[in-house]
């Protein structure tokens, strides 16, 4: 009995010998491998979800926000039936089960498999507690006003990066860069490590743009891009001491919240991106140029009674045969001969120093994407009628931009500016990082741009072209303009397709803002003051209006009321 | 009877009770690792404190065992077991079901189960019956024996389903009737009973088995094949041994059980934290512990005076023994999971009682060796 008790004894023993080899397999050869699973499973690396900033208007007001959405992603290590969890997850999103089943298999620890759904969706793909299946908070980009300036502000993609616009141009403010955070997670995937809810917020970027200005420009443009059937209209409107863009439109637009149902044309900036012929506007840097020169004074006689010109062999008429001239005259009634003769007496090397002068042929600079340089040759590579044609605004390729901030330069008293769109950055918590510069650089005397008001001012008078863009209350300096497209096919002049523009200042005296209006072959009347005019003055009406500017008259006619406030103070003082 | 005599303090066996005390101590604190929360905002659960109220509880019963003469449990060995029988058999229409299985009987505020007594009542009986069969096994009474003490138990406890508790009382059948000695016939007819009957037996056997002792058996097989599955259970607790290292991570340190990833972490599978924490020193320690406990157990039954004494402290200490095997066995991916806890050391309170039960009737062997038989 005894030895029989002492061999089960020995027998059993090799119980406690088999178990401490295995854990000396499992504790000490194999610890690393064991050691490295359990921190997989355990420990995690997560991405701190960067909130992107907001892009705001000049006064704070919501142009792009962040909206919270759901998205549904794998950990394929815990994933057990790719077909079962694929099928369950078909019924919920829409879609194929198949295509579900290649984003499931992967060895991927982290792999999207619908981003940003709707919470209905989300809120069933939870109650499915599919393992290996998690939805995640993720700020979606949401535009609130539509397609509003949607070509200044543009768009992201799915992953939050801007793609156009605004949102491209600064994205280095809007985003911050993702941290990672790594997290405790227990077997059932929730996070254990604390603060894993901190979130990165980007900066905030304020505009220049105004949302009233630029609503009012926007339903002006489609109003005449009815009315005329035009092919697209651009307008831009501008503080003329600054360069801030107050509104800058282009039509067609598309709506920021589906970019994806938009044309690439429409997508397109037209007021920094297409170049035109500016025709008549252009004439200005013969007349300023001849003035700051001192060739010719206001009252210097042109006789155009002729109705044209032969300039390099080619003859250029005016629209309406006028009598003799003076130059003032010659500016407001937008005379070709008048001002072909004046850029004769001037010089080619005058006319292409004043133009480059006034920033033709190069980008303005502004803080947006896309700008082009638009056309001006140097004089040396000029024709024999170059001259002549230069001088009234063709042969040159202009934007809508680059002649608005030509015009600044006469109502700011001589100044060229930079024209930006970005005011400047906050921090979430609204502490200013970042304020745009102002850059500007006299190019005329103040002298000079005072003449040039006046003169620009009778345009808009009686005997001048456009009595149309006339202001009631307030004086209006400004030119118009109409040019014939070059058709791209044969280089030609068409006969039919024209751009009527009209750019100036209001009040002209004082000016407050800047604005430009182009219209793009519209049908029926083609002048620029009477397409482009009667817009011009419906913005101007209704800015003037909106930022509550003083009638010129607004003193004499004693239609100054103080407000209460303003009652209180004086009698303080 | 109950008599408290200087002899009995002197020769009490203070290694065996200090072992199963250390290992208690050992189990109360791995059970307050095991289930403590993973951040402190939530609440400690007070599975630590139930089970320091059960030692005491055990401690005290097994002091009381100690003071009787373990002979008065050969007089009794029947109705315990009878008694154990009943209670299995209740536990079929008073049982609680809990995760899939019929094992708990409840009195009042108390649950037991009684397959945790009956264990100890078959090695009682069963030894009380081989002490008292003068010859070898034969064939004749060894089959009667085998109906009785196997079979019918065997088939309750399958029933339950108590897959661990059946296998133990089968191995101890096996184990008992060999030191009790088998004629040598017997041994060569039962041997080629066995083989022959394997692949029958196995059959009806897996058929009786439930969808997930199934799955834990191919699991054991193939355990990294389905990770997330039925092997899961022994790929998390082979993490949990394995990424303890040499010396552990230290007490409070243990990531395994607390994030949940270890299923059953306080009961069947504590050993997985202990050694998570303690490391491979701790775990040679443990097993020392066992191996000494098991050691003195066997020189217990060589020392022991009479073949009854003898029978069941070979019982008691194969069945720790068993225990330990299976339950360790088990944690590290040798043995299939089977629902067995680790003695002394494993959360639950009926298991304590019936272990230092148990542990008591062996010291009380030991400490009567030197005294007369004497009725």
């Amino acid at each position: 009995m005894h030895h029989r008790t002492i061999i089960i004894s020995i027998v059993l023993m090799i119980g406690f010998i088999a178990v401490t080899l295995r854990l000396v397999d499992i504790m000490i050869i194999n610890h690393d491998y064991y050691l490295n699973k359990a921190k997989g499973q355990q420990v995690k690396s997560e991405e701190i979800p960067v909130k992107r900033g907001l892009i705001l208007d000049r006064k704070g007001r919501e142009l792009a926000i962040n909206l919270d959405t759901e998205s549904v992603y794998s950990d394929s290590a815990e994933v057990k039936s790719i077909d079962e969890t694929a099928t369950k997850l078909a019924s919920v999103i829409n879609q194929k089960p198949e295509i579900i089943k290649t984003k499931l298999d992967t060895n991927k620890r982290f792999a999207w498999i619908e981003r940003k759904i709707d919470f209905e969706h989300s809120q069933k793909i939870k109650e499915l507690k599919l393992r290996g299946i998690g939805v995640i908070t993720e700020p979606k980009r949401f535009y609130p006003k539509g397609s509003l300036a949607s070509h200044i502000i543009g768009y992201v993609d799915i992953d939050n990066k801007g793609l156009e616009g605004a949102e491209e141009r600064f994205e280095r403010f809007l985003t911050a860069s993702p941290a990672k955070t790594v997290v405790m997670r227990d077997a059932k995937g929730n996070i254990l490590s604390e603060g894993h809810q901190r979130e990165i917020k980007g900066n905030n970027v304020v505009l220049t743009i105004d949302e009233g200005l630029q609503y009012i420009v926007e339903k002006n443009l489609e109003l005449v891009m009815k009315e005329r059937k035009a092919a697209s209209a651009t307008a831009i409107m501008m503080e003329p001491h600054t360069g801030e863009i107050l509104a800058m439109a282009s039509l067609p637009n598309y709506d920021l919240n589906s970019p994806s149902s938009s044309t690439p044309s429409t997508r397109r900036n037209r007021a920094i991106t297409d170049i035109y012929e500016p025709g008549s506007t252009y004439k200005i840097i013969v007349g300023v140029s001849a003035l700051q020169e001192g060739i010719v004074n206001t009252e210097m006689k042109f006789d155009c009674s002729a109705g044209s010109v032969e300039v390099g062999g080619k003859r250029i008429k005016d629209a309406h045969r006028h009598g003799v001239l003076t130059f003032k005259e010659v500016i407001q009634k937008s005379s070709n001969v008048g001002t072909i003769k004046i850029g004769l007496k001037l010089g080619k090397e005058k006319v292409y120093e004043y133009s480059k002068l006034f920033g033709f042929g190069s980008k303005t600079g502004i803080d947006l994407i896309g700008e082009v340089s638009g056309i001006l040759r140097h004089h040396s590579k000029w024709s024999g009628m170059s001259i002549g044609a230069i001088s009234i605004g063709q042969e040159v390729g202009v934007t809508p931009l680059q002649v608005l901030r030509a015009y600044t330069v006469i109502a700011n008293g001589g100044y060229l500016v930079r024209p930006h769109v970005l005011k400047e950055v906050r921090t979430p918590d609204n502490q200013v990082v970042f304020q745009s510069e102002i850059q500007k650089k006299r190019i005329i005397s103040e002298e000079v741009s005072a003449v040039f008001r006046d003169i620009l001012k009778t345009v808009t008078e009686d005997g001048g072209t456009a009595k149309e863009a006339r202001v009631d209350g307030n004086l209006v300096a400004g030119k118009t303009g109409t040019a014939q497209v070059i058709d791209p096919k044969t280089k030609k002049y068409s006969k039919d397709k024209y751009i009527s523009s009209f750019v100036g200042f209001v009040p002209a005296d004082k000016p407050r803002f800047s604005l430009i209006v182009v219209v793009y072959e519209p049908k029926g009347a083609i002048y620029g003051g009477v397409v482009a005019g009667p817009v011009f003055r419906k913005i101007a009406n209704e800015s003037l209006s909106y930022l509550n500017i003083l009638r010129d008259d607004a003193d004499e006619k004693g239609l100054l009321v103080m407000t209460n406030q303003e009652q209180k103070s004086n009698t303080a003082r | 009877m109950l008599k408290i005599d200087r002899r009995l303090i002197s020769h009490l066996d203070y290694l065996t009770f200090g072992i199963v005390l250390t290992l208690s101590i050992i189990g109360i604190l791995t059970i307050y690792s095991a289930t403590r929360p993973p951040v402190d905002i939530f609440q400690q659960q007070d599975f630590y404190l139930k089970q320091t109220l059960w030692l005491l509880i055990s401690v005290v019963c097994m002091l009381i065992v100690l003071t009787f003469d373990y002979i008065w449990l050969q007089r009794f060995a029947y109705v315990f077991y009878i008694a154990g029988l009943i209670a299995l058999i209740l536990v079929f229409f008073i049982g609680k079901t809990t995760m899939g299985a019929q094992r708990w009987i409840s009195i009042g505020p108390l649950n037991f189960q009684p397959s945790e007594f009956f264990r100890l009542a078959f090695i009682i009986a069963y030894s009380a019956y081989l002490s008292n069969i003068k010859e070898p096994l034969k064939d004749k009474t060894y089959l009667k024996s085998a109906l009785i003490f196997a079979l019918f138990p065997f088939i309750l406890l399958i029933k339950q389903p108590d897959l661990g508790t059946s296998i133990l009382l089968f191995c101890l059948f096996v184990i008992l009737s060999i030191i009790k000695g088998i004629n040598k016939k017997l041994i060569v007819t039962l041997s080629i009973i066995a083989i022959v009957s394997v692949p029958f037996l196995g059959d009806i056997l897996w058929d009786k088995l439930k969808d997930y002792q199934k799955s834990r058996l191919t699991a054991f097989i193939n355990p990294e094949e389905d990770t997330t599955g039925a092997g899961y259970h022994i790929y998390q607790s082979k993490i949990s041994v394995g990424s303890g290292g040499f010396t552990g991570k230290g007490y409070l340190k243990g990531t395994q059980g607390p994030l949940r990833f270890l299923p059953e972490k306080h009961t069947d599978f504590i050993f997985s934290v202990y050694a998570e924490e303690t490391g491979f020193l701790g775990s040679l320690f443990l097993i020392a512990l066992y191996l000494i406990l098991f050691l003195r157990g066997i020189d217990t039954a060589l020392k022991a005076k009479d073949e009854f004494g003898r029978l069941v402290a070979t019982g008691i200490t194969a069945m720790f023994f068993i225990y330990f095997t299976v339950n360790v066995g088990m944690t590290i991916g040798i043995l299939p999971v089977v629902g067995v806890p680790l003695p002394f050391v494993s959360y639950g309170g009926t298991a304590l009682l019936s272990n230092f039960i148990s542990a008591g009737i062996l010291i009380s062997i030991r400490t009567r060796r030197y005294e007369l038989f004497y009725p």
